[in-house]
């Protein structure tokens, strides 16, 4: 155990030292621990950080076509709205003239021995200098890193980004601004909006439906009792549901810490982890769905008793709740985009949804998983099992057998 | 029915006009250097909103850190080194409107710094910006504040450096206070007003004694003197009430009586219409 540990503590380190490179680390420098974080990046898989763009110049544009002056950073929202403008469709499209200067796409770098003199622009990528830059320099929706020895002669600004000074030095004014705040959502048309949250709905909906329609298939009995526990002890699913909600991380916890002081346990924690999620997830999931289940079939009763034919059946529970349950977000998808008005919208659908989630957790949590029967009302209390009730309905014997049959609904009107 | 109806749908497009909320930052700062201007003109502009204004370190020139409504302002950031003009601040964009928000989320927020060695000569204009400016420790050349409608403290908390030629508070419908006034040594100072208030306490390391000039149309202007400090406040006024202990009256002139021997004195020149000034003892 021992060796596996400083075999794996040496791994720690040798990845550590080949990540920084041979330079010295200052552990107390900040601009160290900003380089290490930096390289630590670089190296993660591209997925964990989204697919960035290939590394290439924009050719100038025509003598009509957007053109930018680097040399003024005055109005930096300007020069933001008119980069921005100048981007293409896809991105190798783009065409920007930069007055004393270059535009380049993607990351940009000028090499320690490099001397790189006019401005330079640098659209969706991370400007690295290493050498000297003898002008201005704009990056658009990337970082600006100097490192050390790096001398920028002029101004920097970053529009969506930072300045990262590594040790170099810039000799102008440093800007940075954070990116358009205006979401795509608020951009778009209100068709536009409105659809995209209409789409979303049908999307979530659709995936419950087909979670729900495999736990009758493959669940039924368990499914049937968490959702009678709903029905029948709704105060106390929904009280244990928050209850639950509220100890899941500290159980998380306590497990984890459990297994990790055993050591046996300490092999486990990975699985543990893995089977706690899922557990969780199947808990709240399955507890949501039990919950349509149950008020699908009170809606489904109450227009049969209201003289509709219908076929009874738990498939048509659980799309006739899911669909109550959606509907409590149609307002938002409808209105979501009145101010004010959508986010009271927002709020009631999220409070009626997180209620349901939480009576259906907690009724998981009671019926363990829908295998205990004690708050599904299934079972006669006790109290009932009365001497009159044992002696009116025989249990057992011929008499049990020869007891007449219950009239039909029919009959009852 | 149908004119609620209408109503609603009314209130419901017409909401949908309104501008959404963009709040955005934007900092910029830099370094001094060997070669910068030996007097910095800086003009500051910032309408509305929350300002800080303090000395910041000796390496950079210096330093603002905004948060602002980008739908109706954007950011200013001029310098020209070879005249020393320096302009910071927001300036104001075409659209307009109501906004549907709380305040504290469209609070707009600016924090100035220059560097304590460089020469200010600074000109703030805070609109109605609730502004706290802590000149201490700077180097003040001349300074103007500009004042609109909401409060504003001038805090001079710790002796500045250099030699101040005067400072001018212009006040409109708000009150400013500017404290720790004999830690500035301006030779002149001047308060000019519409209907606010201004409140001078001149506390803090004297020296230099200055000259005040008060230009007021209908506001009140508080004079906070240390105890000792010879006061004398003289001039062509109109309906102005003038109080203050130890204060006698001589034709057009109120002095205390050891003016003319104190070593440390305030001379107040009054040009007023209908306003009041109060004289507090500082112990």
């Amino acid at each position: 155990m021992r060796a596996a540990d400083r075999t794996c503590r040496t791994a720690i380190l040798v990845v550590a030292l080949a990540l920084l490179g041979a330079r010295p680390v200052h552990a107390a420098s900040g601009a160290a621990v900003e380089e290490l974080a930096l390289r630590i990046r670089s190296v993660l898989p591209v997925p964990l950080f989204g697919v960035p763009l290939a590394p290439q110049a924009v050719a100038q544009a025509d003598p009509d076509g957007p053109t930018i002056d680097p040399g003024e950073l005055d109005n930096p929202a300007a020069l933001e709205r008119d980069l921005r403008a100048a981007l293409g469709r896809p991105r190798s499209a783009t065409r920007l003239t930069v007055t004393d200067g270059i535009a380049r796409l993607g990351r940009y770098s000028i090499g320690s021995e490099e001397v790189h003199r006019g401005h330079v622009v640098v659209l969706e990528g991370n400007a690295d200098i290493h050498g000297r830059l003898e002008g201005n320099l704009v990056a658009l929706d990337g970082d600006i890193l100097v490192h050390p020895g790096a001398v920028i002669t002029g101004d920097v600004l970053t529009i969506g980004g930072h300045v990262r000074n590594l040790g170099g030095t810039i000799e102008g004014a440093t800007q940075e601004m954070d990116a358009t705040p205006l979401s795509t959502e608020a951009t778009a048309p209100l068709g536009t909006v409105v659809a995209t949250r209409a789409a979303g709905l049908l999307g979530v909906m659709f995936t419950l439906i087909v979670v729900g329609f495999g736990l009758v298939t493959f669940g039924r009995p368990n499914l049937e009792i968490v959702s009678d526990t709903v029905t029948s002890s709704f105060g106390r699913s929904f009280l244990v549901g928050v209850l639950g909600q509220v100890l899941l991380l500290p159980t998380f916890g306590a497990l984890v810490v459990g297994l990790v002081l055993t050591v046996a346990g300490a092999l486990l924690v990975p699985f543990a982890v893995v089977v706690f999620a899922l557990l969780a997830i199947v808990a709240a999931l399955g507890g949501t769905i039990a919950v349509a289940h149950a008020m699908g079939e009170t809606i489904t009763r109450r227009r049969m008793a209201h003289g509709v034919m219908l076929s009874p059946n738990a498939y048509r529970y659980v799309l006739t709740g899911l669909s109550g349950l959606g509907s409590v977000w149609l307002a938002w998808v409808a209105f979501g985009w009145v101010p004010f008005a959508g986010g009271v919208a927002f709020g009631i659908a999220t409070l009626a949804s997180w209620v349901a989630v939480s009576a259906g957790f907690g009724a998981a949590l009671l019926s363990r998983g829908g295998i205990r029967e004690e708050f599904s009302g299934r079972m006669l209390p006790t109290a009932m099992m009365t001497d009159e009730y044992l002696w009116a309905t025989p249990q057992f014997g011929v008499p049990a057998v020869k007891r007449p049959p219950k009239p039909d609904a029919t009959d009852q009107r | 029915m149908r004119p609620l109806l209408a109503c609603a749908a009314l209130l419901v497009a017409g909401a949908s006009l309104l501008p959404a909320q963009a709040m955005r930052s934007y900092t910029t700062s830099r370094p001094a250097r060997a070669g910068d201007p030996a007097l910095l003109r800086t003009t500051l502009d910032f309408g509305a909103g929350r300002v800080v204004l303090r000395a910041g370190a000796t390496d950079q020139l210096y330093r603002m850190q905004l948060r602002y409504d980008a739908e109706r302002f954007a950011p200013i950031h001029a310098y020209e080194p070879a005249v020393g003009a320096l302009h910071l601040g927001l300036e104001q964009q075409g659209r307009g409107g109501i906004r549907v928000t709380s305040r504290a989320q469209l609070e707009q927020v600016a924090r100035f710094e220059f560097a304590p060695h460089v020469p200010l000569e600074l000109t703030a204009n805070l609109g109605a910006s609730e502004a706290t400016l802590d000149l201490g420790d700077l180097s003040i050349a001349a300074l103007m504040v500009r004042s609109g409608a909401t409060r504003g403290i001038v805090d001079f908390s710790r002796p500045t450096r250099g030699e101040c030629r005067g400072a001018t508070f212009a006040v409109g419908a708000t009150e400013l206070s500017v404290m720790h006034l004999a830690n500035a040594g301006c030779a002149e100072l001047r308060v000019e007003g519409g209907v606010g208030r201004a409140i001078l306490d001149f506390s803090g390391t004297w020296r230099r004694s200055p000259t005040l000039s008060v230009a007021l149309a209908m506001g009140t202007l508080t004079l906070r003197v240390p105890r000792g400090t010879g006061v004398r406040i003289r001039g062509d006024k109109v309906l102005t009430s003038i109080a203050g202990e130890g204060l006698a009256r001589a034709g057009d002139v109120w002095s205390t009586a050891d003016f003319a021997t104190a070593t440390r004195t305030v001379d107040v020149e009054l040009k007023t219409s209908v306003a009041g000034v109060e004289l507090d003892w500082i112990d």
